[in-house]
């Protein structure tokens, strides 16, 4: 497939792979952060880990929205979801997300009427299958998924289905990465910049990181190329002295970005004053509810919900996994009581969470193996 | 779709920031949705909005039911074999 299979060949990755090695100054060492919890699964999946030099670290960064989601969320859907009108719509892997009370699947095992979906236009099909229930769509995601929301909701608006609802969990990538670069607990050289992301909101918006923080930042595909690429393109910079963003996936991502996107985003949800996000805790200005156009299918608005902080189990250190603090397996239940089959904490349960993909693609695996064998 | 829930391959194209290729077969123009076929053959009503105009045989990088790019257009590739 186009831009798939040369984007996956094993002896263009040892290439890179090699001049990876020949930008590292043996006397450094490289943190990088992956923001995209995309990367950090294809990371895994990959072996990319496997292909860089001992000096150049990959951190993993906050940018699952299943991760970052606070229980006190799952709580006010499950809330939601206990309506008998109600059909409460979500992402798979929303799920399992646990809540203080449980997770959307205990709740269905319950008696709720909770679906899971592909896509908020499925939420909207099932609205207009059951003209007398009130489907309530869940949504979370960043920038990459709020558009597809918003264009649902804009499209209801405009075939007047008045029992679709939404309760709106969507965050944005740059006030978290702010609040990580304020951070004392992490010293970071560099980004991996987030490509789907950046599809819809553009290059420009991380143009504060080199020119606030002093830090690059290369916007990749998910490819393991597009990861070795952006890597080689940090080092290089760092090596050459430079500070800037640059965009490795530029066969997707127009460095305005999505102009179609950026509007129907901006008619359809206005910034929270503040957010908590799960082991960043509260953010200003960091996600999205909906404007007063759409108060209308605000879930928030017609049910009432608890809106309850809830602290995390004491055992889990996903907050510290999110900062890049610690590495999965450093957390002490990773990989003994907390599994993908039976998580405690958000980064076991979804697929982009660095801990589910560190126990899939990692596990207890710590020597590297020899460079480019992976890759294949 | 081949997995509903959006976790095919251990990999959940919804929630994360991960988008699939899909092939346009169809434009529904009153309903500005396109039916696109996705790597495994399964077929999808697409939200175009994002990308429009298309037309059958682009591809579409598409993330939970709406194309957020349009990496081959159809008209361009046979442009270029002519050319």
């Amino acid at each position: 497939m186009k831009f798939v299979d040369e984007f996956r060949d094993p002896e263009l990755g040892a290439a890179v792979s090699a001049e990876i090695l020949a930008a590292v100054d043996p006397g450094r060492h490289y943190k990088l952060m992956e923001v995209c919890g995309g990367h950090t699964h294809s990371i895994y999946k990959y072996g990319i880990d496997d292909l860089l030099p001992d000096q150049v670290e990959l951190v993993h960064g906050p940018g699952c929205p299943v991760c970052v989601i606070p229980m006190g969320r799952v709580d006010d859907g499950i809330a939601i979801a206990q309506n008998s009108e109600v059909i409460l719509t979500c992402f798979g892997d929303m799920m399992r997300i646990p809540g203080s009370n449980g997770t959307f699947t205990d709740a269905k095992a319950a008696g709720a009427d909770v679906r899971m979906v592909y896509s908020p236009l499925d939420a909207l099909r099932i609205a207009k299958q059951n003209p007398d229930r009130v489907v309530v769509f869940f949504a979370i995601g960043f920038e990459t998924t709020a558009p597809s929301t918003a264009l649902t909701l804009r499209r209801a608006k405009a075939e007047g289905v008045e029992n679709f609802l939404c309760i709106c969990n969507h965050v944005t990538i740059v006030p978290p990465l702010r609040a990580l670069l304020e951070s004392p607990d992490l010293r970071l050289d560099g980004f991996i910049g987030p490509g789907h992301v950046s599809t819809i909101v553009g290059v420009r918006p991380f143009e504060f990181i080199p020119a606030d923080y002093g830090r690059p930042l290369v916007t990749a595909g998910f490819e393991p190329l597009d990861i070795l690429y952006a890597i080689q393109m940090i080092l290089a910079q760092l090596a050459e002295g430079r500070c800037e963003v640059e965009n490795q996936y530029k066969r997707v991502v127009p460095y305005e970005g999505n102009q179609a996107a950026l509007e129907v985003l901006s008619e359809v949800f206005e910034l929270r004053p503040h957010f908590e996000w799960r082991g960043l805790g509260f953010i200003s200005q960091s996600a999205l509810r909906l404007s007063d156009a759409y108060a209308d299918f605000d879930a928030e608005l017609r049910y009432s919900v608890p809106n309850v902080r809830v602290a995390d189990p004491k055992a889990c250190q996903c907050g510290e996994v999110l900062k890049g603090v610690i590495k999965p397996w450093e957390c002490k239940v990773f990989g003994t009581a907390c599994t993908p089959e039976h998580a405690i904490g958000t980064c076991m349960v979804s697929p982009e969470g660095a801990c589910a993909a560190y126990y899939n693609y990692g596990r207890y695996a710590r020597e590297r193996p020899q460079a480019a064998e992976t890759l294949a | 779709m081949t997995d509903p829930g959006g976790c095919a391959d251990a990999h959940c194209i919804t929630c994360g920031d991960v988008a699939e290729p899909m092939r346009v077969l169809k434009i529904d123009a009153v309903r500005a949705l396109a039916l696109c076929e996705d790597a495994g053959g399964s077929h999808q009503s697409i939200e175009i909005a994002l990308v429009a105009p298309v037309e059958p045989g682009d591809e579409l990088l598409v993330h939970a039911g709406t194309a957020i790019a349009c990496t081959e257009r159809r008209a361009l590739a046979e442009a270029e074999v002519v050319g």
